[in-house]
């Protein structure tokens, strides 16, 4: 008997987790039939979120579910579609996924904007032969089986999420019916990166497709819009690496945001808005993203800064800087927090970088060769800004000077190119780039001096000219009354 | 014996004998010019021709290094101010000297009308005098534009763009002015042609007959010196004592040209940049300054003409009435015949004056 007992209670538990709906309506006959009949979309749906809040199939495909009669219950009297089309299907999910009440009524406190992303987000523009959205809700949250976002098994939860994205964004022949120049090694890449490969361990705080792209709302990357738009990345960035809570579990600092926004880059692409400054992306890489190494970094810099990577990998500081494990540029410049150099961080002064490692007691020159060229631009600026003043002071008075004038625009890009040759650390060939900038501004203090004597001088002849004028007025005019008195 | 003669005296006899120099010498000596109150103004024409000699010479001197086209005008001035030896000065002086000359022609012209030199039988000397005065800006506009500047590129456009505006014949002219529809380089290189060689050549036979004409009839009279007793009339001899009084004021307007000219060098401005929209405060020389002043004012329509037209006409006549004084001078009633010409001359000079200094003074 207390087997029996057993056997029935077993039965019975059975019955109720394989066979019976875990939120059965009782009246929903369409469930029932297609169950009964073993249908794999019905055994699908069991699965379901809306199965479990009791939504019955005709909420979407229409019908009368209460009716056990096919002819009835299928009729197109009582609203039955069948299989809802591909242009319009997502108006099923929407008719309650867009209607706040709808939601309600089931419990629900899902957002109700997701349609409303959607319609302004890339991947509802129209496919290529135009059979409605490239990607509507079901592309993404399947259909009959969909689960609760936060469920491991949804198609969408982090883990997950990245395989969905690249079943489509790694298919070079889809790819190409809508952006033939798009890469499609996404995937391939954020599998190698620090978040994909925490990701592919299961942790679903890391970043996956989702985290920076947005989910409903994906705008191209172009579009001002879109999430991963230059100017927007730092913020989606900081959005995780911020937050010091949760980079502590990972031990990384999360102060990176705050120096980016500070530094010369975060304030060019931020404040300025030029879109040729490097966001996070453009050091770390976007989907392999990785923390560059310490052999790496001037490569990384480099990518943009080319002749001072290419000055600094053949001067003698490569070698010294490698064997000594230190980061190349960011010994001297700092990572995020790089501020615009200035002439000061060159020379032995005390905001002196050179200083750091080399001291007067040095066997090498290092620190003459800091000193004497911070020596040099420092004399050229002096040299720079006197002739201007000679030049002013020329023109103030009316000469023109404008060729030496504008010999002297020439001293701005000698600067700019001798600071570049500091990378060389070579005296001979920062020389080399200085001294025109001297001979420049020797010539052009020499034609303002010039044109200052000029005008003394013309001031001068006119003082003679004027006399002798006189002296043939008077003489003139002591003709005159003679010759008028004799006559 | 025959007494032997100095190189001085034989030089003279040589050409006596040839060009009857003792002829000249007589007739120089027998010129006199009336003296009166106001025989100052007779010295304004003089000063006019040495200012006309001036710009010669330094227009000379200007066209060894001066290029008339587009691509060089300005460069070619900007060099001159700056690299040739007192380039910069030849160049003050060219443009202090048209202004001063203007200035002086302008004198000699109100001069010559409130004395009534122009009647009878110096008529032909009057129209002379209005044709070289005609030229004499004509020297002044075209000049303007040679340095190929903005201010004088828009300053073209603007005073060519009235031109235009005169019916049936203004398009064909402002066409032939510009050498085609818009101020380009084309309209430079005519402006320069018209510069060096069509208005110097029609200027120096205006100013031969001019110059023939006074000397033919003589310095003119007022009608006050001509009243006067045979023994009360004095006069001044032109050679040498006229002569000596024009050198003299002569050397003193060099000297305040020189001034001007180190005091004051005449600034190039901007290249000029046809493309570029009109830059603020284009102003035309100061003697178009009146005019433009006066178009400025003018209403877009007048009784439904337009306005510039309007104005056109109205200097048209004015200018006409102005030139024509010595035929509509002997017209009017004897006895208000000085009445209206000196209204009509004072109402001119404050006309010209009163636009001039707004010209000046507003923006």
């Amino acid at each position: 008997m207390k087997n029996k007992n057993s056997i029935l209670v077993l039965s019975c538990l059975i019955i109720f987790l394989f066979k019976i709906p875990a939120a059965a309506q009782p009246n929903d006959e369409c469930f029932n039939c297609h169950n009964d009949l073993d249908d794999a979309v019905a055994g699908l749906y069991k699965t379901d979120v809306h199965f479990s809040k009791g939504i019955s199939c005709s909420a979407c495909h229409g019908g009368n579910s209460s009716s056990d009669d096919t002819e009835v219950a299928m009729s197109k009297e009582n609203g039955f579609i069948g299989v809802p089309g591909r242009k319009d299907r997502y108006k099923v999910c929407i008719s309650c996924h867009a209607n706040k009440d709808q939601m309600k009524k089931y419990g629900s406190n899902i957002p109700t904007d997701q349609f409303e992303k959607l319609q302004n987000s890339v991947h509802f523009q129209p496919t290529f032969n135009n059979q409605g959205p490239i990607a509507d809700c079901i592309t993404c949250h399947s259909v009959h089986d969909i689960k609760n976002v936060r469920d491991k098994s949804s198609k969408v939860y982090p883990t997950n999420v990245v395989e969905l994205c690249g079943s489509c964004h790694s298919n070079a022949n889809f790819m190409k019916n809508y952006n033939a120049s798009l890469p499609v090694d996404q995937v391939a890449k954020y599998k190698t990166s620090i978040h994909g490969i925490q990701n592919a361990k299961g942790d679903p705080k890391v970043a996956e497709c989702s985290s920076c792209h947005g989910n409903h709302d994906i705008m191209q990357v172009t579009d001002p819009r879109s999430r991963v738009y230059a100017t927007n990345i730092p913020s989606v960035c900081a959005n995780c690496h911020s937050n010091s809570k949760l980079m502590s579990a990972y031990k990384l600092p999360s102060d990176q945001y705050e120096g980016f926004i500070k530094s010369v880059h975060g304030q060019a692409l931020l404040e300025k808005g030029d879109l040729s400054a490097p966001s996070c992306n453009d050091c770390h890489g976007n989907h392999g993203a990785v923390p560059p190494g310490i052999e790496t970094i001037s490569k990384v810099c480099g990518s943009c800064h080319v002749l001072n990577m290419e000055l600094f990998e053949q001067s003698p500081h490569k070698t010294a800087f490698d064997e000594n494990d230190l980061p190349e540029c960011e010994s001297c410049h700092s990572n995020h927090l790089i501020v615009h150099p200035t002439d000061e961080m060159l020379g032995t002064g005390k905001n002196s970088v050179c200083i750091e490692c080399h001291s007067s007691s040095d066997e090498n020159s290092g620190y003459v060769i800091a000193h004497n060229m911070k020596e040099l631009i420092d004399s050229l600026k002096a040299l720079d800004e006197k002739t201007k003043q000679v030049l002013d002071e020329a023109e103030q008075k009316g000469m023109d000077v404008s060729d030496a004038a504008f010999s002297l625009k020439d001293i701005r890009q000698i600067l700019i190119q001798s600071r570049t040759e500091v990378h060389s650390f070579s005296i001979d060939k920062f020389k080399e780039n200085i001294e025109p900038g001297f001979e420049k501004v020797n010539k052009a203090i020499i034609s303002g001096d010039d044109a200052i004597n000029e005008y003394y001088f013309r001031r001068i002849g006119l003082g003679f000219a004027t006399i002798i004028v006189t002296v043939l007025v008077i003489v003139l005019y002591i003709k005159l009354r003679r010759v008028e008195n004799k006559s | 014996m025959e007494e032997k003669k100095s190189f001085k005296e034989k030089s003279f006899n040589w050409l006596d004998k040839r060009y009857n120099i003792t002829g000249l010498i007589t007739f120089a000596k027998k010129k006199s010019v009336p003296k009166f109150r106001e025989t100052i103004w007779y010295y304004f024409g003089g000063i006019a021709l040495l200012l006309f000699v001036v710009q010669v010479i330094s227009g000379i001197l200007l066209l060894m290094y001066y290029k008339g086209t587009e691509d060089l005008a300005y460069e070619s001035v900007h060099f001159i101010s700056t690299k040739i030896s007192f380039g910069w000065l030849i160049r003050s002086v060219h443009s202090w000297s048209a202004n001063l000359m203007i200035l002086a022609v302008f004198i000699h012209m109100f001069s010559v009308y409130f004395l009534k030199s122009f009647r009878k039988p110096r008529e032909l000397t009057w129209y002379t005098g209005i044709g070289l005065l005609a030229f004499s800006m004509a020297f002044g506009f075209s000049g303007y534009l040679l340095p190929w500047n903005e201010l004088a590129l828009f300053a073209t456009k603007v005073g060519t763009d009235i031109v235009g505006e005169v019916p049936l014949i203004g398009k064909p002219i402002l066409v032939l002015l510009r050498g085609g529809e818009e101020v380009t380089g084309a309209t430079l290189s005519r402006f320069f042609g018209f510069h060096v060689a069509i208005f110097p050549g029609i200027f120096v036979i205006l100013l031969t007959l001019h110059l023939l004409f006074i000397q033919r009839q003589g310095m003119a009279e007022p009608d006050t010196y001509k009243k006067l007793p045979e023994n009360e009339k004095k006069t001044i001899p032109f050679f040498p004592n006229f002569a000596l009084r024009e050198l003299l004021i002569w050397l003193i307007v060099i000297n305040v040209l020189a001034i001007l000219a180190v005091f004051f060098p005449w600034d190039l401005g901007t290249k000029a940049d046809p493309f570029s929209s009109a830059p603020v405060g284009i102003k035309p020389e100061w003697y178009f300054l009146f005019m433009f002043q006066v178009f400025k004012f003018l209403p877009g329509e007048i009784l439904s003409i337009n306005g510039e037209l309007v104005g056109l006409l109205l200097f048209s006549v004015g200018g006409l009435l102005w030139a024509f004084v010595p035929f509509w001078d002997k017209r009017t009633p004897e006895g208000k015949r000085k009445l209206i010409l000196t209204y009509f001359g004072v109402f001119v000079i404050i006309f010209i004056l009163i636009f001039t200094i707004l010209g000046f003074i507003l923006d």
